[in-house]
């Protein structure tokens, strides 16, 4: 079901969100689209030691026996699938950006790259935090408007033509989020370098 | 006007009416413009009875939301017919002046149907339309007739065919503003079944966008995005498109005498490289872009012209074994002096010199032969001697012969510069092409070679058909705006849909544009349908599917494309025969298509 180069590509994207701190040993997913089918992490696979046994492929639209042993977040990517472009999605726990994201509705980098590739992220609540139907709608629609949203307090989840561009995309905005928090601390105001910065609250 | 001008012009040459009607403005937000408003049209205009070269037949002209409006490369425009070289429909685009000028005047489309009884042309201006007498035009060449009907940079602008369309070449181009060409699939000869010679345009109206600091915050966007690309920023404006001559014959996928090699030994000799070095004069732009990549050249008998573009020099280059710089030059300049298309012209030469060395054709035509390309152009557009052969395309021509299998096009369409063999994806692309075998509705170069957005395994086919479907449907997008592909190597669609939420004042997201893009895609599906294409037209030429690449990074691989297709007929919700199921087509807002696609 899944060929050597995407087996390689889940397993070093895999071991790089865990490595580089985005999640815990066996918190987030992963997933992509090929055809009809989705092939997405198994529940409870860790990260970070990937093995062609922990991946589940499941159909795209009806439900089929995968989902026994797929994410509890399969739901979500499902959704995702169905009202966005999305070829890829990377569902991580970023530490620093779950920390902004209990304070703010929106997370807007302050510096350079962060402008440049994101602009903006915005924090999205969700009363029921894991594997919900409100969960899967309301992120499913952020995501038709932006490459990668947070879940307050929860996580993000990105989307990608592959994996290593919704990878990307986490790795970014937890830079961003470092970098927000590393300013604050510091506490000196901020010198604006950027033109139209105010622009990218209304991105 | 904010996006749409809200109006169509429709001229009937048999009766010489013309009438301005209301613009759907529920199908222009559904299909956009340019293409996707050209296909919507022609579903109704034009059904399977019609021939594409008969009166019944229509040209589209149409513009996008965002033409006009002087964001990054707003100055493209579209045209829709039925195609006399593919039978399928076709869309082709330009850049240019023309594009931005008609849509000044008022229009977002221009339909014109029938036939006149002699040769006319179509002048639009602030005095209203007119069709006028073009008999004195009737035979120049593009470049005489547009210096004839007062070519004027951004305030008058011509479209016209040369004699190529007059005499209904299958591989004819529609040329504007002198030597811009929508190029691909013959429309130069359903304007000249019209007797139809040229389209004038002066406008004055704008296109004002609704909310003015967020376009201009988009604007600023958008350049810092192109500045930051070195694609946009610096290939394209030092080299032309040509900068990726190189860079595809080095990783084997350079399409070489009519694809019987991937790797061109004189690749370097026609490179953008040789260009800038050789031939330059200056860089150029189209009306509103900043990327500057058109060449305007100069051979060394004189001859100065824009081009060559990386699919001609490639076409009248590798494809022909040529590496004589000058000569491909002055083969490009002719073809758009007859209004010919460079690409399915260097094909088909391509294709009979190896009729000729094969022994299917008597001719001492051989690869190589820089000498023989301006005789053998002249004689398609006139339909001369072994022009005569040439002029019906490569298809055609080898079939005539007795040797189909040696026409690289699909559906009848010549291939351009890439090789499937070592760009799986790019064959699935053209595979599965509406218009046929064509790179700019879904171009694999990014993905595939050049990093964009992310770079791919060339060679691996597993989850190849949701990437292709994903650039097949953004490039819908970009046709139907009409934004230009180029600034996409640079800027992505989210932009593109805030670009046109800022100027319209509604709000359109990413997805909301790609879904278009796929409505757009599968429309064009449905019409191929309805004309009687099936699954069995969605596939590569024998030689690719079948013959290895001999050497060079390629070596041992052919088109993998069977696991490719099926996965695409799944990733795009069509059953096994390629028939897209009904549900999709409710879920795209194509109701109107079923009973006919079920038919």
């Amino acid at each position: 079901m899944i060929d050597e180069r995407l087996y390689e590509e889940f397993r070093t994207i895999g071991r790089d969100i865990f490595v580089t701190g985005l999640t815990s040993s066996h918190g987030g997913n992963m997933s992509v689209r090929v055809g009809d089918k989705i092939i997405i992490k198994r529940r409870g696979a860790q990260f970070g030691r990937l093995k062609r046994s922990d991946f589940v492929e499941t159909s795209f639209e009806g439900k089929d026996s995968g989902i026994v042993r797929a994410s509890t977040e399969l739901i979500v990517h499902r959704a995702i699938y169905e009202q966005t472009s999305a070829l890829a999605i990377v569902h991580a726990h970023p530490r620093t950006a779950i920390t902004l994201s209990l304070s703010r509705d929106e997370i807007i980098p302050i510096d350079n790259e962060g402008s440049y590739l994101l602009r903006k992220i915005p924090v999205i609540s969700v009363e029921m935090a894991s594997g919900s139907s409100e969960m899967a709608t309301k992120i499913s629609e952020a995501l038709r408007g932006y490459k990668i949203v947070m879940q307050r307090g929860h996580g993000c989840f990105s989307t990608g033509q592959t994996l290593e561009e919704a990878y990307a995309w986490v790795s970014a905005l937890e830079e961003v989020s470092d970098i927000i928090l590393e300013h604050k601390l510091l506490g000196e105001p901020m010198i604006e370098y950027r033109k139209h910065s105010d622009a990218y609250a209304r991105w | 006007m904010q996006g749409w001008a809200g109006k169509i012009l429709d001229i009937n040459l048999s009766d010489n009416s013309i009438e301005t009607v209301p613009l759907d403005m529920e199908m222009a937000r559904l299909f956009l413009g340019g293409r996707g408003l050209g296909a919507r049209l022609l579903w109704d205009l034009v059904g399977p009875e019609v021939e594409p070269l008969s009166p019944e037949n229509v040209l589209i002209f149409s513009t996008g939301p965002i033409t006009a409006s002087s964001s990054q490369t707003s100055n493209r425009f579209n045209v829709s017919t039925k195609s006399p070289l593919t039978d399928t429909i076709l869309h082709a685009n330009s850049g240019g002046w023309w594009g931005m000028q008609f849509k000044r005047t008022g229009y977002d489309v221009l339909i014109v149907r029938g036939k006149a009884e002699t040769p006319v042309m179509i002048e639009i201006t602030e005095d209203g339309v007119q069709i006028k007498d073009a008999q004195h035009l009737w035979g120049k060449s593009v470049f005489e007739t547009t210096e004839a009907l007062g070519q004027d940079r951004n305030k008058r602008n011509v479209m016209c065919i040369g004699p190529a369309g007059e005499n209904l070449v299958r591989i004819a181009a529609i040329m504007n503003d002198k030597e811009r060409a929508l190029a691909r699939g013959g429309g130069g000869a359903v304007m000249g079944s019209k007797n139809l010679k040229a389209i004038v345009v002066e406008g004055s109206e704008k296109n004002r966008p609704e909310d003015q600091d967020q376009f201009k915050f988009m604007l600023y966007e958008t350049r810092k995005l192109l500045k930051a690309s070195p694609l946009t920023s610096q290939a394209l404006p030092e080299f032309g498109t040509a900068v990726v001559m190189n860079v595809v014959n080095e990783i084997g996928a350079l399409p070489t005498r009519n694809f019987q090699q991937s790797q061109f030994e004189g690749a370097d000799k026609i490179s953008g490289e040789a260009i800038t070095d050789e031939i330059l004069v200056k860089n150029q732009a189209c009306w509103a872009c900043p990327i500057t990549c058109t060449r305007i050249s100069k051979t060394a008998s004189g001859k100065e012209g824009e081009g060559p573009e990386f699919e001609s020099a490639w076409a009248f280059g590798a494809q022909c074994g040529i590496d004589d710089l000058d000569a491909i030059t002055e083969a490009n300049f002719l073809c758009n002096d007859l209004g010919i298309d460079t690409i399915s012209m260097g094909n088909t030469i391509g294709c009979a010199m190896e009729l000729s060395e094969c022994g299917y054709i008597e001719s001492d035509l051989r690869f190589g032969q820089a000498d023989k390309l301006l005789s053998l152009i002249h004689d398609t557009a006139y339909r001369q001697g072994i022009g005569h052969d040439l002029a019906e395309g490569s298809y055609r021509m080898a079939d005539k012969y007795g040797a189909p299998e040696l026409s690289m096009s699909v559906k009848k369409l010549e291939m351009p510069a890439y090789d499937p063999r070592g760009m799986q994806g790019q064959g699935l692309v053209y595979a599965t092409g509406n218009r046929g075998a064509c790179h700019e509705t879904g171009n694999m170069l990014g993905p595939e070679v050049l990093a964009l957005p992310r770079l791919i395994d060339r060679f691996a086919t597993q989850g190849k058909a949701g990437i292709v479907s994903v650039h097949q449907d953004s490039a819908a997008v970009i046709d139907s705006l009409v934004f230009c592909k180029f600034a996409n190597m640079a800027v992505s669609v989210e932009f593109f849909a805030r670009t046109l939420s800022a100027v319209t004042g509604e709000t359109f997201t990413e997805e909301d544009l790609m879904q278009a893009g796929e409505r757009v895609w599968t429309l064009e599906r449905l019409y191929n349908l309805r004309e009687g294409f099936t699954k069995d037209d969605d596939t590569l030429p024998e030689r690719l599917l079948h013959d290895p690449v001999q050497e060079g990074p390629s070596e041992g691989f052919t088109a993998n494309l069977a696991p490719m297709i099926k996965e695409y007929y799944a990733f795009r919700g069509w059953d096994e025969n390629g028939i897209p199921r009904p549900h999709k087509l409710r879920e795209l807002g194509l109701d109107f298509a079923i009973e006919e696609a079920y038919d």
